[in-house]
């Protein structure tokens, strides 16, 4: 089979667990492919996990073979040719253009390993999952806009062909130079062009920005920032942000549509937020979204350790409750997965209330949503 | 070298061994401080033998109903219409159970979602009788899940049972089963007349309890839930709210008599309900918080003249045993409109629920059909189980115990019964095809 047909297929399948009908938990797939979110992950977090395996298996095949995972798999890849072929515009006016994906990546993964990762988001295969995450929550021109991503850069490759694939994706420059490591160790030193070595110099100051962006942009980033619901295992403000690639996987995969897109500022633009306004709850046997993140943003997390995960925390109106009205109602408690409800009596009257044992709420926020009277709201922690 | 290893393996094993006690130690729960003595402490019980004795058969009938209860009285008339001799034990002086006696007034949950949608009575048959009568004395309001007047309650269902041919055993308790093998025969009374046996060729436990489930060795789990005691206020419809200070407070939900509210009460969670020590320990303490309840509300400028009623004869015991029967049925049966082949009616729903991770409101929530066999216990033949302690999942427990629940189980059971004497079989091999025509002459809806 051609390279061309299993690239086809690769991007149908892509499109398949990107769009929100099924698949939840192979939403995630294709990031975790992408050796440039792994590096950066890896860089900045200094750990790993066991999906990790699939981005170092792309990694070692790119050694083996140049560009492997562009040619055979990747979804951005085919639409940019695609577009690039039918572009009026000849692909040799774009020798001239300097290719900027080394340096990108260089950077972006020097700066990770000093707390901020800072091209992160330009990964195509987070830029192809995000523009299909728009489906997943319920419509909103704000989301849509942000996550016209893809759209733009096909759109870019009419005017300039190729130009995404060569110059600027991380994610390539990454490869080739992973292949030019290769040739060198291999001595093929003949077919090398020397011109691309050429560039202590360059490297020099890409790796100096890099390191320059890692000390420097964290400094901005500890402003104020507003108390958000996030997903259980999530990282800190503000890492939890530079690392988040937007890729939308955890908003697809949550079953209970509690994860939304937060447009609340340019910082945590785009990350998952978490709200009950959407009418679910954290379900207490799902551990999708920490499953899915390609990025380690949320952490992948065992079921059992959800008892310990807190999302929010929880307040409850007792003049609200039915119970303080003398009404049949223990809602809360029979809903609540962790036990964290007791019905006790008020200063021993007869007038009975819910009482929250706070360090088994992990605020889920399933007894908020039942709750006939409307009395429990969730809060950040 | 010999002597070095074991010394070694001996403190090793000591070491161990410590820390094993010592990580035990750790896992103690806290004490709960209301603790009760409980009189399950089987080790520190002493016992006396009783000795054997003949007891007097006072009647050999075709179907004895242990309970008066909203289940117990369903059961007794319709076995009684259904052509059966009917004995039917009560241990208090009233019919209605929680209804009536406990003040439980609202009859839950006569509407639901039909299959077209449309919020509709579902309820029909016996309830359906009792609430037509209740209303025509103006004893009884609103339409969808009608609160009545407990002492019109008792005098209904008397006027039902009488008219019904049922022989009444008021101030009985039931207190065993007799049993010949695998068959219940009938079942031991106990009452200011002594020990008397009652024999029946059915025997329908309608205790709540799940008592003759229980004598009769079936297997069921005790589920702890709360138990409250209801009151009555008077005078509510005296508080003066120009009053200067006037508050407003709980003052309960209005009955059909003017001036008069019922009082729920929750009571406290996990609570053991045939526990006769714990019982009497909630008797007394809520006793004391409703009249401290009570003198706290008159304090309140405006309602001076609201007065303590009554506090009901009998403790609100939610749930206890339930019984493990021939099947469970499901919240999702109960979500599904699931039809069953042996259906023994329809009932509703009053609670918000959790359902594949969606909320369904009370009005929204469908009705569900409760099957014949889970009122059939695995073992012993000839028993049936109405009322709050048939088989069923947890999860449902709110929409089962509830009066409306009770009297379609019970009206099932009873009809079953007076087939099962008809047509000379047990109870498990009657024909449901005929029940359901007996259910249907008895105006049971079947959706």
């Amino acid at each position: 089979m051609k390279s061309g047909h299993i690239r086809l297929i690769s991007t149908l399948v892509a499109i398949l667990f990107a769009l929100p009908f099924s698949f939840n938990w192979a939403t995630g797939f294709y990031n975790w492919l992408s050796p440039f979110i792994l590096l950066n992950s890896f860089f900045l977090l200094k750990s790993l996990v066991i999906l990790n395996i699939l981005g170092f298996v792309v990694l070692g095949f790119s050694f083996v073979k140049n560009r492997w995972f562009c040619r055979y798999l990747c979804p951005v890849g085919l639409g940019c040719d695609m577009v690039s072929k039918i572009s009026p515009i000849k692909s040799s006016y774009m020798k001239k253009v300097p290719a900027l994906a080394r340096w990108i990546y260089i950077i972006s993964l020097l700066a990770a390993l000093l707390e901020i990762p800072v091209f992160i988001v330009l990964d195509p295969m987070a830029i192809f999952n995000g523009f299909f995450s728009v489906f997943a929550e319920p419509f909103s021109w704000i989301v849509l806009i942000s996550m016209l991503g893809l759209p733009f850069l096909l759109l870019l490759h009419l005017i300039f062909p190729n130009f995404w694939c060569t110059k600027i994706c991380p994610l390539g420059g990454l490869m080739d130079d992973i292949y030019l490591l290769r040739r060198i160790i291999s001595r093929k030193t003949d077919s090398i062009n020397y011109n691309s070595l050429k560039t202590s110099r360059r490297l020099f100051l890409a790796g100096g920005a890099g390191i320059a962006a890692g000390i420097v942009i964290p400094k901005f980033l500890h402003g104020n920032q507003i108390k958000k619901l996030k997903p259980p295992a999530s990282l800190h403000e503000p890492l939890f942000s530079t690392v988040c690639i937007r890729c939308g996987s955890c908003i697809k995969a949550c079953p209970g549509k509690i994860l939304i897109h937060d447009t609340s500022g340019w910082m945590t633009w785009m990350t998952p937020e978490l709200t009950f306004e959407t009418g679910g709850y954290c379900h207490e046997d799902c551990n999708l979204c920490g499953t899915v993140c390609p990025s380690g943003s949320i952490s992948p997390f065992s079921i059992e350790a959800k008892k310990k995960l807190y999302i929010a925390t929880i307040e409850i109106e007792s003049e609200k409750c039915l119970l303080t009205r003398q009404k049949e109602c223990d809602r809360c408690k029979a809903v609540c997965k962790y036990n964290a409800i007791e019905i006790r009596s008020l200063e021993n009257s007869i007038i009975m209330a819910p009482e929250v044992n706070l360090s088994k709420c992990v605020g889920c926020g399933a007894c908020s949503l039942i709750c006939p009277a409307e009395c429990i709201q969730m809060v950040p922690v | 070298m010999k002597r070095r290893d074991f010394v070694t393996r001996l403190a090793a094993a000591g070491g161990a061994i410590t820390l094993g006690f010592g990580c035990g130690r750790k896992i103690t729960s806290e004490s709960n401080p209301e603790e009760y003595e409980s009189s399950k402490k089987s080790s520190e019980r002493k016992t006396i033998t009783e000795p054997a004795r003949e007891i007097e058969v006072i009647g050999e009938t075709d179907v004895l109903v242990i309970g008066g209860g909203p289940a117990g009285v369903a059961a007794a008339i319709a076995a009684a219409r259904g052509g059966a001799e009917t004995y039917l034990v009560e241990r208090y002086n009233h019919l209605g159970g929680l209804w009536t006696g406990g003040l439980v007034l609202p009859y839950l949950s006569t509407h639901a979602r039909d299959t077209k949608n449309q919020f509709r009575q579902v309820i029909h048959g016996l309830g359906n009788e009792m609430a037509q009568r209740l209303f025509n004395l103006g004893m009884a309001i609103h339409e969808v899940n009608p609160v009545i007047d407990p002492e019109a309650g008792k005098y209904v269902l008397d006027e039902m049972i009488v008219e019904a041919g049922v022989k009444m055993l008021y101030h009985s308790w039931g207190v065993n089963a007799i049993m010949d093998g695998n068959t219940i025969k009938g079942v031991f009374i106990e009452s200011k007349s002594g020990r008397q046996a009652v024999l029946a060729k059915v025997v329908i436990d309608c205790t709540g309890d799940g008592d003759v489930l229980h004598w009769a060795g079936e297997n069921y789990e005790n589920m702890y839930y709360h138990i409250g005691l209801v009151h009555r206020l008077g005078n509510v419809n005296q508080i003066n709210k120009n009053a200067s200070g006037y508050k407003k407070v709980p003052v309960g939900d209005p009955t059909p008599i003017p001036g008069v509210n019922w009082v729920n009460m929750h009571g406290p969670n996990d609570q053991d309900g045939i526990d006769m020590l714990n019982l009497s320990r909630l008797q007394l303490k809520h006793r004391k918080q409703i009249w401290e309840s009570v003198e706290e509300i008159k304090k309140v400028p405006g309602h001076e003249k609201i007065f303590l009623l009554d506090t009901a004869s009998q403790m609100g015991v939610r749930m206890s045993r339930i019984l493990d029967g021939e099947y469970r049925l499901t919240i999702e049966d109960s979500m599904t409109y699931k039809t069953f082949d042996d259906a023994i009616g329809i009932s509703g729903a009053w609670t918000n629920i959790l359902y594949n991770g969606k909320v369904v409101n009370m009005n929204e929530r469908p009705m569900w059909q409760i099957p014949y066999r889970s009122l059939l216990p695995k073992k012993t033949e000839n028993l049936l189980v109405a009322g709050r302690c048939f088989c069923f999942e947890k999860e449902l427990v709110e929409d089962t115990r509830i009066i409306g629940t009770c009297l379609v189980t019970g009206h099932g059971a009873g009809a079953a019964a007076a087939r099962a004497v008809a047509e000379r079989v047990t109870v498990r091999d009657i024909d449901r095809n005929k029940l359901r025509e007996l259910l249907l002459k008895q105006k049971v809806w079947f959706g």
